[in-house]
C-alpha cells in the first residue's frame, strides 16, 4: 500500500464514513444517503444492482432502502485494504468484485433458467424466497458460480450489515449501541 | 537498500513480537519491529463491526485445503498489534495435562517442558499487563499460583443464566480470567462493558499491545516500521547464522535489515512460509528444517456453541466479548466417551448484531421476514455458551509453499487442514452437553450453533521439542539448527490444549525473551 493509500486509509479511519462521488466532488455519505441522492454506481452495472437490491431485500427486509447496492458498489471501487465487506474476513481473494460479479451472475442465470427467462429481480416475493431457500441449501439446479451456501453467507452478511449493523439499525431494534468511538454518519 | 545493523529484528508486531521487543529493548538491545500492516493507533478503533474489519488482512497469501479448511482472515491480524489488537482477551491457562499428552495417553506429542516451567511466567505476565480473575477459584483445576492483580470482571445476566444449567450438569463455573481491567491498572482505565473488544478497545481497558508491550518497547527505544513485508531471512555463506532479513517497505522498495538475532513472530502460518522461502543450498528444505517438520502439525480449535433464548432481558448488549465464566470440568483428555481431547467451556458474552459472531447468525437458516422477527425476539433475550475443543497434532495438517506468488514475488503457501474422528466426536459430544445445560437453564428456546466445524486459533508449524530430530525449535523458541534464529508464538506449541492460547503465548514468549537476554553473548551473530 502506498503512502497515498495509507493516508486515504487513515482518513477513512478518522472519519468512518464512506466516500462517494457526486457531481465530480467527493462527499461523505452513508449508503442510505447515497441511494437517496441517486449517486452513480462505479463498479456494478444496472442488472447487477437490480439483482443485488432484490436479493438484499429478500435476505433482510430493508436492505435495499438501507443502501446495500451503494455500500457494495462503493466498497468494490476502493482498494481491498480499505474494504469493510465481510468478504474480507471470509478468505475471499481480492479483487472482491470478481466474487460479486460471479455470485450475482450465477443467481440471475439460474433464475432465468428456471423461470422462463425472468431474472431474480423480476421474480415475485414468493419466488425470490423459494429461490434463496434452495440456494442456501446448495439445491439450485444447474447452479454455476461460487457455492450457493457461501453466496448466501456473504450477501446475507452484507444485508445484515446495512440493516442491523449501523447505529440506526441498533436504534431501530432498541439496543443501546454504546460506542467508544462512534462511526460518522451513524454508520 | 541496507540499513544500519541492529541487535534484533522482529518480524511481526503482534502479541509475541511486541513482548519480545519490550523485553529486549528494556535490556538495552537495539530493536526493529517489521510489521506488514499499518501502524494502528487507538484512535483508529471505531466501535463498529464493519469498520473493525480493517484491522484484519484483506487477501492473505495462502490457499486453504483439506476437509476443514482453515478460516484464516477472521482471526488474523494485519497491522501493529496483530491479532491481539482485536482478540477477545480471554486469558485461561493451559493445564498440566496439556504438556504431557504423549506420556499420559500415548497420543499426540509432549512438550519438552511442563506446566511448572511456564507457571511463573503466567504470573509475571499478569503482573505486567493486568489480568482480572479469581486465581484461588481456578485452583480447582491447577496448581496454586500468584493472585491476579485485579478482581474478576462484573457479570451480567447473559452469563449468570448459564450457572444454573452448568450446575445441573455438574460443571463448576468460576470467574473467567481475562486480560482486561476490572479496576484501573497502571494508569489504564477500568472496562465500561460496552462489548466492542473484538474490533479493538480504544480506551486501554483491554490489554492490547498498543497499551502494553508495544508501548513499553517504544518507550525503551524500539523502532516500529509499519507496512514492511518481510520476504526472506538471510543467512551467512556457511548457513550457520542468520544475518538479517529482506523486506519491502511502505513504498514497496526492497530493503535489507541486518541484525545479530532474527525473531520470527509473524504467526503460525507465515513463520514457516518465510523459513521455507529462505531456503539455501545449506538449508535446501527451508531454514531449520533438517527434521522435515517445518510447517507440520498445524492445529486449530473448534467450538460447539449453544444458543438460549429467554423471554426476559438478559442484558446481552452488556459485558465484554471475553467470557464471564469458565470451566475446566471437561478438560480431562478422556472426559467424553468415544472422543479424545480437552474441552474448555465459557459462558456469557456481550453480543452485537452483525459480523460472524453477531446474533443475526444465531439462526443462520433464517432470512427475510423470519429473520426480522427473530432479531426482534432475540435482541434482549439471547445468550450463548461455548465449548472449545482440542484436536491432536497430525503431521498431515501442514503448510507448504504453493504455486503462485504474492505482490512481492514471494511464493504463496497452502494450509492443509482436516479434523480427525476424535475431534469430530468431541465437537458433537460438546453440542449434546450444551443442549443439556441449556435445557436446565429454563430457557424458552435453545439450539446448537451447528454449521461447518469451525477452525479457531492456529498452532504448530514450528513446534518445540527436544532436538532437531523431533522438532524445529527448543522450548524457548530458539531453532535447533541456527542459534540466532528464533521463533515466537503459538507455532511453537506441540499440542494446543482447548483453552484460548494468548496467555500461554505471552508466558512462553516471556520465558523465551528472558532466555535470549541471558544467553545473548552466545546467541548473537
Amino acid at each position: 500500500m502506498s503512502e497515498i493509500e495509507r493516508r486515504a486509509l487513515m482518513k477513512g479511519a478518522a472519519l468512518s464514513a464512506l466516500a462517494f462521488t457526486a457531481g465530480g466532488v467527493e462527499v461523505l455519505l452513508s449508503p442510505q444517503q447515497a441511494r437517496a441522492q441517486n449517486i452513480a454506481f462505479k463498479t456494478l452495472n444496472a442488472d447487477q444492482v437490480a439483482t443485488l437490491e432484490a436479493l438484499g431485500d429478500t435476505l433482510v427486509p430493508g436492505a435495499k432502502q438501507a443502501g446495500i447496492s451503494h455500500f457494495v458498489d462503493q466498497q468494490l471501487s476502493i482498494p481491498p485494504e480499505q474494504a469493510l465487506l465481510e468478504a474480507r474476513i471470509l478468505n475471499i481473494r481480492p479483487p472482491y468484485a470478481n466474487f460479486y460479479r460471479a455470485a450475482l451472475g450465477a443467481i440471475d442465470k439460474a433464475s432465468k433458467t428456471q423461470n422462463a427467462d425472468r431474472g431474480f429481480a423480476q421474480l415475485n416475493d414468493t419466488e425470490r424466497h423459494a429461490f434463496v431457500d434452495l440456494m442456501r441449501q446448495n439445491k439450485v439446479d444447474g447452479w454455476q458460480g461460487p457455492p450457493g451456501p457461501f453466496v448466501y453467507l456473504v450477501l446475507r452478511s452484507d444485508a445484515v450489515d446495512v440493516v442491523y449493523g449501523t447505529m440506526d439499525g441498533y436504534a431501530a431494534l432498541g439496543i443501546p449501541y454504546m460506542p467508544h468511538i462512534a462511526p460518522e454518519k451513524r454508520w | 537498500m541496507a540499513n544500519a545493523k541492529v541487535d534484533v529484528v522482529i518480524v511481526g508486531a503482534g502479541a509475541s513480537g511486541t513482548l519480545y521487543a519490550s523485553v529486549l529493548a528494556k535490556a538495552g538491545k537495539k530493536v526493529v519491529l517489521l510489521e506488514a500492516g499499518p501502524d494502528w493507533q487507538l484512535s483508529d478503533l471505531i466501535s463498529s463491526d464493519f469498520w473493525g474489519r480493517r484491522v484484519k488482512p484483506a487477501g492473505v497469501p495462502f490457499t486453504f485445503e483439506g476437509k476443514n479448511p482453515y478460516g484464516y482472515a477472521y482471526q488474523a491480524g494485519w497491522g501493529v498489534g496483530g491479532a491481539a489488537l482485536h482478540y477477545f482477551a480471554n486469558f485461561p491457562r493451559y493445564l498440566p495435562n496439556d504438556f504431557k499428552v504423549k506420556s499420559e495417553h500415548n497420543r499426540g506429542l509432549d512438550w519438552p517442558i511442563s506446566y511448572a516451567d511456564v507457571a511463573p511466567y503466567y504470573d509475571k505476565v499478569a503482573a505486567e499487563i493486568g489480568v482480572s480473575g479469581d486465581a484461588t477459584a481456578e485452583e480447582l483445576w491447577r496448581p496454586k499460583g500468584a493472585p491476579y492483580p485485579m478482581p474478576p470482571m462484573k457479570t451480567f445476566r447473559n452469563g449468570d443464566v448459564w450457572k444454573k444449567g452448568c450446575e445441573a450438569a455438574g460443571i463448576r463455573m468460576v470467574p473467567a480470567a481475562v486480560g482486561m481491567n476490572s479496576t484501573e491498572f497502571k494508569g489504564r482505565p477500568a472496562c465500561i462493558y460496552d462489548g466492542w473488544c473484538h474490533v479493538g478497545c480504544p480506551i486501554g481497558a483491554l490489554a492490547n499491545p498498543q497499551v502494553t508491550y508495544l508501548a513499553d518497547a517504544k518507550k525503551a527505544g524500539a523502532e516500529v516500521r509499519a507496512l514492511s513485508t518481510v520476504t526472506r531471512v538471510l543467512t551467512n555463506e556457511a548457513g550457520s547464522k542468520v544475518t538479517g532479513v529482506e523486506y519491502y517497505d511502505a513504498k514497496k522498495e526492497k530493503q535489507v535489515q541486518e541484525a545479530s538475532v532474527v525473531i520470527l513472530a509473524a504467526w503460525s502460518a507465515q513463520n514457516p512460509r518465510l523459513m521455507m522461502n529462505s531456503a539455501t543450498d545449506k538449508h535446501p528444505k527451508g531454514l531449520a528444517n533438517s527434521s522435515g517438520l517445518l510447517g507440520k502439525y498445524m492445529m486449530a480449535h473448534y467450538a460447539s456453541g449453544t444458543w438460549a433464548l429467554f423471554d426476559d432481558d438478559v442484558e446481552n448488549h452488556m459485558g465484554t466479548v471475553g467470557a464471564q465464566y469458565m470451566s475446566y470440568d471437561r478438560y480431562d483428555k478422556t472426559s467424553k466417551k468415544g472422543a479424545f481431547g480437552s474441552t474448555y467451556i465459557v459462558a456469557g458474552t456481550a453480543l452485537k448484531t452483525s459480523d460472524l459472531g453477531g446474533f443475526a447468525n444465531a439462526r443462520f437458516d433464517l432470512f427475510g421476514p423470519q429473520l426480522a422477527d427473530f432479531m426482534k425476539r432475540a435482541k434482549r433475550g439471547i445468550t450463548r455458551l461455548t465449548a472449545f475443543g482440542e484436536e491432536m497434532p497430525n503431521i498431515e495438517n501442514r503448510i507448504e509453499l504453493a504455486d503462485g506468488k504474492d505482490e512481492f514475488g514471494m511464493p504463496m503457501a497452502k494450509i492443509v487442514h482436516s479434523f480427525d474422528q476424535d475431534a469430530v466426536a468431541l465437537w458433537n459430544a460438546n453440542f449434546e452437553e450444551g443442549l443439556t445445560i441449556a435445557k436446565a437453564t429454563g430457557a424458552k428456546e435453545f439450539w446448537s450453533a451447528r454449521g461447518n466445524q469451525p477452525t479457531i486459533h492456529l498452532f504448530g508449524g514450528t513446534i518445540m521439542g527436544n532436538g532437531a530430530g523431533d522438532s524445529v525449535c527448543d522450548s524457548y523458541g530458539q531453532t535447533h539448527e541456527i542459534g540466532n534464529l528464533w521463533v515466537a508464538g503459538p507455532g511453537l506449541f506441540p499440542t494446543e490444549g482447548a483453552s484460548n492460547p494468548t496467555y500461554t503465548i505471552f508466558a512462553v514468549s516471556q520465558r523465551g525473551a528472558e532466555q535470549l537476554v541471558s544467553k545473548w553473548g552466545t546467541v548473537a551473530g
